[in-house]
């Protein structure tokens, strides 16, 4: 394996990172914040992608995609939320249930979608014009747009750790991620910050959607490819958190870029043994605050 | 029968067992007081094993189970009446107490009904609580009273030969309290006990010994009396709960 | 007669109704779609059956069960192949073995997890075996599937014909309801009650809770296996769909809408979700939509589900 090869799989690797990060981040959030594994999530993220390939269809933008997707698909977190997650309060197990209905309600009706342009075939989103060629990196090119999406990833974090850090909705949130009943004892409303949470994680599902579109192109199948990459994220890196969602997508995506050019045969198991080795020396996962088991 | 020394549970930066030792002689009623925020709770979550100890030991019966799981630790013959209680909510009495006393007969038996004799005797176990006629009341449809008595009934179905009773009389009325006295009272002496109490009333006319908790340590140790005129305690105490 | 026998009877009767269903149906222009649906339907209330035990009874909610249906299937078709035999008895000994060792492994995982945790787990673990269908495909025919499954045969009996092979599939799944009710009315299956009422108190009793997680969840699989492997038996065919995510969240889907932790659940929940997919979405194409959304009212307004509404029904009749 040459260098230049090694760059580039890194930088792969750290750009699949990236994308994890996007999507981990939401469904983290959820969790932290309602203890609601959002099996959704997936479909959320290929939502956001079809989404995308009309407004692009539209509009010929994409950056007005990466605008308008995250906002639309937020409206209708606000939406499901109170519809149907909050009459379920403390019944976590049936909400996780609901969200799989959602999922597949929200799946079929993209694949039933042909009039728009959705539909059961594979279909591609072009890379936005400004960033569909490649740049010379250490004496080889590297496509622009990865690159991109590297340095989207990056600055999402840096945005979410400031709101989490130094806005009163991050500690509402960090508060709420340890305690939600002491909120509502204390006089927040606590309906008005879940559905908002909600709305945040769909939001950045979509998002991660609309990123992702011209890297690995829109088929069916890809939430549950999506929906199981983010939970195996969060178990590596630690359901909750911010940090967990960061440290996971760091070690996930480029041990899923390496082992795929590596060991093509083995890369899953890969990911299988990562998955394994966390949750036996570290359930809580790197670094997770919620105990996955004992 | 139950030995522990210097036994240490760190959270963090609090200390909340400092280096506690004890030693519990078979047959012997221990009590176990100390104000609010002493380790008592905790006490009893690393005697039984739900919580690890960061150092020190404890022994059952000359055997040091430091490293055993809490149900290995059962299996030894160590029995909890919790102090929150942790029924089987949506089982009837009658089975709650016969999962606790079927763990000698075997988990695994699945393909074998459940027999007369195993109901009978559930019933019986019951029935030394005072709650036979309630046999067949689901779990969650018991007053607090009687899901306290279900609760003693469930730990004395291991037929344990330690038994740590978490705030046995916790939440009850004066008539209720009076009949878990009265019933712990009447335990055969082959079994030891270790109490937790708030109710000093409870505590003296139990106990054979008591031990006093402050901030994870064991401060006083002796008969009623003694700890009765004891100043370190009266201090601790603010002279208060000891009625002095 | 007593309220016990009654039920025995009643249950013996609607069996032996269903079990000769091709026999009395014959002269009805749709006897052989509708058999086939029936078949199906009985296949489908046996893995519903097992995932129940995990999910109603033990309190284990697993999103992985389809790990071991297909795993079972791919078993039964393949040792069909590499042994050269027909043997019905090898067939599911294989599957119900290979789906209990895959629950073993994936077990032995998922159970240091509780909850939702656990949920996750299961997801992410069964994938795997869905990626390795794919990957294995000298074995398995990769994305192609395995066809031509070999017709099997009891003792020489060819069990190739659609009423030999519904006649299987109906005795087997009286066998698994036998089994599985046996199992929840025994010390085993309270103990099972008693994990999903209260783990905590179940450790301070001294039962090895980890243990008990994982034998239900091996018996589970290894019933599960069967399914497929009668599945495989009836469609000659096995893919990688039968290890999918959709065939997992499909049972649990019949497990809810039937009723957990009953017997009839599994078996009313298949008929349910298949009268979904195969009656309704001839006519209407978006059965999947159909089903999220019965699946989420059955969550938010009939948890107990079509068995606890039935039971409530009886009950008021009864008044």
């Amino acid at each position: 394996m040459t260098p230049e090869l090694v760059l580039q799989q890194a930088l792969n690797g750290i750009s699949f990172g990236a994308l994890l990060f996007v999507l981990a981040a939401g469904l983290s959030l959820i969790f932290g914040m309602m203890d609601v594994v959002n099996l959704a999530h997936g479909a959320f993220y290929m939502l956001g992608a079809y989404l995308a390939l009309s407004v692009v269809r539209i509009t010929g933008s994409f950056w007005l995609a990466l605008l308008v997707v995250p906002l639309l698909l937020a409206a209708i977190g606000l939406v499901v939320e109170p519809l149907l997650l909050r009459r379920l309060r403390g019944r976590h197990l049936d909400q996780v249930l609901v969200t799989i209905g959602l999922s597949l309600v929200i799946v079929d009706f993209i694949r039933l979608r042909d009039d728009w342009g959705w539909g059961g075939e594979v279909r591609s989103l072009a890379v936005p014009p400004g960033l569909d060629h490649s740049i010379a990196i250490a004496g080889s090119d590297y496509p622009l747009y990865r690159l991109f999406v590297i340095g989207f990833g990056i600055v999402l974090a840096l945005t979410l750790t400031v709101i989490h850090r130094r806005t009163r909705l991050g500690a509402l949130i960090r508060a709420g991620v340890g305690d939600a009943e002491m909120l509502s004892a204390l006089g927040v409303d606590t309906d008005r910050l879940f559905a908002r949470t909600f709305a945040a994680g769909a939001a950045l599902a979509g998002m991660a959607g609309v990123i992702a579109a011209p890297v690995f192109g829109l088929q069916p199948g890809m939430d549950v490819d999506a929906l199981i990459f983010s939970l195996i994220v969060v178990v590596v890196g630690g359901l909750g958190s911010l940090g967990g969602a960061a440290a996971g997508s760091a070690v996930v995506g480029p041990a899923n870029t390496f082992g795929t050019v590596l060991v093509p045969q083995f890369a899953l198991a890969l990911i299988f043994a990562i998955m394994a080795l966390v949750l036996l020396f570290r359930p809580t996962g790197l670094l997770g605050r919620v105990r996955i088991g004992r | 029968m139950i030995e522990v020394r210097d036994l240490r549970r760190d959270f963090g930066g609090i200390k909340a067992l400092a280096g506690v030792d004890l030693s519990v002689a078979p047959g012997e009623r221990r009590a176990v007081i100390g104000p609010n925020g002493a380790g008592k709770t905790t006490f009893f979550n690393v005697l039984t094993g739900e919580l690890a100890a960061t150092a020190g030991t404890v022994s059952l019966g000359g055997a040091d189970i430091t490293a055993l799981r809490p149900w290995q630790r059962a299996r030894r013959g160590l029995a909890r009446m919790y102090q929150r209680n942790e029924l089987f909510d949506a089982l009837p009495a009658w089975e709650n107490v016969a999962l606790a006393a079927g763990v000698r007969l075997g988990t695994y038996r699945a393909l074998t009904g459940i027999s007369r004799a195993e109901r009978d005797a559930a019933t019986g176990q019951l029935a030394q609580v005072g709650l036979d006629d309630r046999a067949d009341t689901l779990a969650r449809a018991l007053s607090h009273g009687e899901r306290r008595q279900l609760e003693l009934a469930l730990a004395l179905a291991q037929a344990p030969a330690v038994l740590l009773l978490d705030e046995p009389t916790a939440g009850l009325s004066p008539a209720e309290t009076e009949r878990i006295a009265t019933l712990i009272a009447s335990l055969d002496r082959s079994l030891t006990l270790l109490i937790v109490e708030h109710d000093m009333d409870v505590v003296f006319r139990l106990a054979d010994r008591i031990t006093v908790l402050h901030e994870g340590r064991a401060i006083a140790e002796g008969t009623p009396e003694e700890i009765r005129g004891d100043t370190q305690v009266h201090d601790v105490y603010l002279g208060k709960a000891l009625g002095g | 007669m007593s309220r016990g026998l009654l039920g025995w009877v009643a249950a013996v009767a609607a069996w032996i109704v269903i079990a000769t269903f091709p026999q009395w149906s014959r002269e009805w222009e749709s006897s052989r779609y509708a058999t086939g649906i029936i078949r199906d339907i009985l296949v489908f209330a046996i893995f519903a059956g097992s995932l129940d035990l995990l999910v109603g009874r033990a309190g284990l909610p697993s999103l992985g069960h389809a790990a071991f249906f297909g795993g079972g299937a791919y078993a039964a078709a393949i040792v069909g192949q590499r042994l050269g035999t027909n043997e019905l008895l090898i067939g599911l000994g294989a599957a119900a073995l290979v789906a209990g060792l895959l629950a073993l492994f994936i077990g032995l995982l998922a159970v240091r997890a509780t909850g939702i945790f656990f949920l996750m787990l299961t997801l992410a673990l069964a994938q795997m075996v869905y990626a390795l269908a794919f990957q294995a495909t000298d074995l398995t025919g990769g994305s192609n599937g395995f066809a031509g499954v070999r017709r099997p045969a009891f003792f020489g009996v060819d069990l190739g014909p659609a009423e030999a092979l519904y006649l299987l599939v109906a005795v087997v799944f009286a066998l698994m309801t036998l089994l599985l009710w046996r199992v929840t009315r025994s010390p085993y299956g309270r103990a099972l009650a008693g994990l999903r009422e209260n783990e905590r108190r179940m450790r301070a009793l001294g039962y090895d809770t980890r243990t008990l997680k994982l034998s239900v969840f091996v018996l589970a699989g290894a019933i599960a296996g069967i399914a497929g492997a009668l599945s495989a038996y009836a469609f000659r065919f096995v893919s990688p769909n039968d290890v999918a995510l959709g065939t997992s969240v499909t049972g649990l889907v019949m497990v809810l809408i039937g009723g957990a932790g009953t017997l009839l659940g599994p078996l009313l929940g298949a008929a349910a979700v298949l009268f979904i997919e195969r009656v309704l979405s001839s006519s209407v194409g978006f059965s999947q939509t159909v089903l999220g959304i019965v699946f989420i009212l059955f969550v938010v307004f009939a948890r107990q589900g079509l068995a606890g509404l039935l039971r409530n029904v009886a009950a008021k009749v009864r008044s």
